[in-house]
């Protein structure tokens, strides 16, 4: 079954971390795997284009199923091995519900990100602007204080309440990404708090990034 | 709330108590209890308006808001949606402002009727390949939004000042782009629907992203795939009934033309 699964990954990336730790949750350890590294452009590698012609990572093979989306990933890992595992999807309407609104709420968390981290790379030098850097800022610092609100308001520890769930596998590699550059611990407490139980976590423990462990982090969003 | 009846038996030891359950729970009542506040030809909206239909779900309350009136910041939707951004939907208590959030789970709650959106997976190898299609279509289909929310809100997202014609250029240039890729999904799937034979949960997310493209004036001779995959779908029930109401009083819009 694992050994069936091919996941070609890039250290750090949230979209592939999600995966690995879906995959690690379900039980599904010894699935092969191949680090790649996004510096050296290896996500553009013919490898990669053949499973994901849009040259992006995470790539994902479970036999000659192809699915290069994390979520799209993660949601079938829990269809087909519902069973075996962590249960990912509650079975409580309630539970259930706020799940899937956390896990859709992912995308624009991640944009208003990207947007601030990788501001230079997606903007052309003369196209760039002081005041859409400080709105992108202040965007992000809106939809981080969502965040810790919603931490606040959701007793269990967990981002839809007291189980682990596909929003934390799906939610959590991004906010881990957001200490990584520097987010202030103090400024989020229920963050932090959120961050610091997971870390944890065997399955999160298991795949944490490993450039991550090897050089510091930034700074860039110390002062979000 | 249960309630216990006693009936008498003939002599007082007999006397029983009958349990008398609430009324059965049918999915009609339930549609009641739902409410969603969309605008109309917005994507995210549509896809709920299917998915409702979809699985016989008709029968929710239902409020319409302009999003030139800005009526999407009104204090009615911001208290349902702090994002003050549509769709807004309640279910009960329940509160679901991601469209695709909505769409699943509905498909998860009311698995067993109306249309199956996505497939079980368990025993059928079939079904699990399926699913992985349908989860590759549904997700890509975000990227898509995405690409054509940058072309059509540019002005709107983007400050006079800031605005370049090389940003607007490389934006129309990344649509294009990925509409070749969806042209091509569909030369590559037989079956007339995004994941083959069976019309599927990447149906009801993605169609309205394409029938909005034609709206905006898409070449049907460029894209033939797409606009024939438009021209089915349009006569699908649950389609035709959540067809954008504005989009019946005025004509589309030229900006596609070019792409």
């Amino acid at each position: 079954m694992a050994k069936d699964m091919t996941l070609l990954w890039g250290s750090g990336s949230p979209p592939c971390w999600r995966i690995m730790i879906a995959l690690e949750e379900k039980n599904l350890q010894g699935y092969n795997q191949k680090l790649l590294s996004f510096e050296k452009g290896e996500h553009k590698s013919k490898e990669v284009m053949e499973i994901n012609p849009r040259g992006q990572l995470p790539a994902f093979k479970c036999g000659d199923k192809i699915i290069n989306e994390s979520c799209g990933v993660c949601f079938f890992l829990e269809s087909k091995y519902k069973s075996q595992g962590t249960k990912l999807i509650p079975d409580c309407d309630a539970e259930q519900a706020l799940m899937f609104q956390r896990v859709f709420e992912v995308n624009t968390f991640g944009d208003k990100m990207g947007n601030v981290i990788y501001y230079n790379w997606k903007v052309p030098e003369g196209e760039r602007h002081d005041s859409a850097i400080k709105r992108n800022k202040e965007a992000l610092t809106a939809e981080v204080k969502l965040w810790e609100g919603y931490l606040q308001k959701t007793s269990g520890g967990f981002l839809a309440g007291k189980n682990f769930s596909l929003a934390d596998v799906i939610v959590f590699p991004a906010i881990a990404y957001l200490y990584r550059f520097g987010l202030s611990e103090e400024r989020y407490p229920k963050l932090t708090e959120y961050y610091k139980n997971l870390m944890n976590r065997p399955s999160i423990k298991a795949t944490w990034p490993p450039t991550w462990k090897e050089t510091p982090g930034q700074d860039i969003l110390k002062d979000i | 709330m249960k309630e216990c009846i006693k009936i008498r038996g003939i002599r007082q030891r007999d006397v029983k108590t009958v349990p008398v359950l609430p009324p059965r729970l049918t999915s009609e009542t339930m549609a009641k209890d739902m409410t969603l506040w969309w605008g109309s030809g917005s994507p995210p909206c549509w896809r709920v308006l299917i998915a409702l239909e979809e699985k016989n779900l008709q029968g929710y309350n239902q409020k319409l808001l302009s999003f030139e009136k800005g009526e999407h910041k009104s204090k009615e939707v911001m208290d349902v949606n702090p994002r003050g951004q549509l769709p807004a939907f309640k279910f009960g208590d329940i509160v679901i402002n991601e469209s695709y959030g909505a769409c699943f789970f509905l498909e998860s709650k009311f698995k067993s009727q109306g249309t199956k959106l996505i497939p079980d997976c368990a025993g059928s190898d079939n079904n699990c390949a399926l699913i992985a299609l349908i989860m590759q279509r549904v997700f890509e289909g975000n990227t898509l939004h995405q690409k054509m929310a940058d072309v059509f809100m540019y002005n709107r997202r983007v400050p006079e000042n800031e605005r370049h014609e090389s940003a607007f250029k490389r934006l129309k240039e990344t649509l294009t782009t990925e509409l070749q890729m969806w042209e091509g999904h569909l030369k590559k799937t037989p079956g007339g629907f995004l994941a083959g034979e069976n019309f599927s949960m990447a149906d009801v997310i993605v169609f309205p992203s394409v029938a909005l493209l034609l709206r905006m004036g898409l070449s049907e001779d460029k894209y033939p795939k797409l606009a024939e995959y438009y021209k089915k779908l349009q006569g699908r029930p649950s389609v035709k009934a959540t067809w954008p109401p504005t989009w019946k009083e005025t004509p589309g819009q030229e900006l596609l033309k070019d792409i």
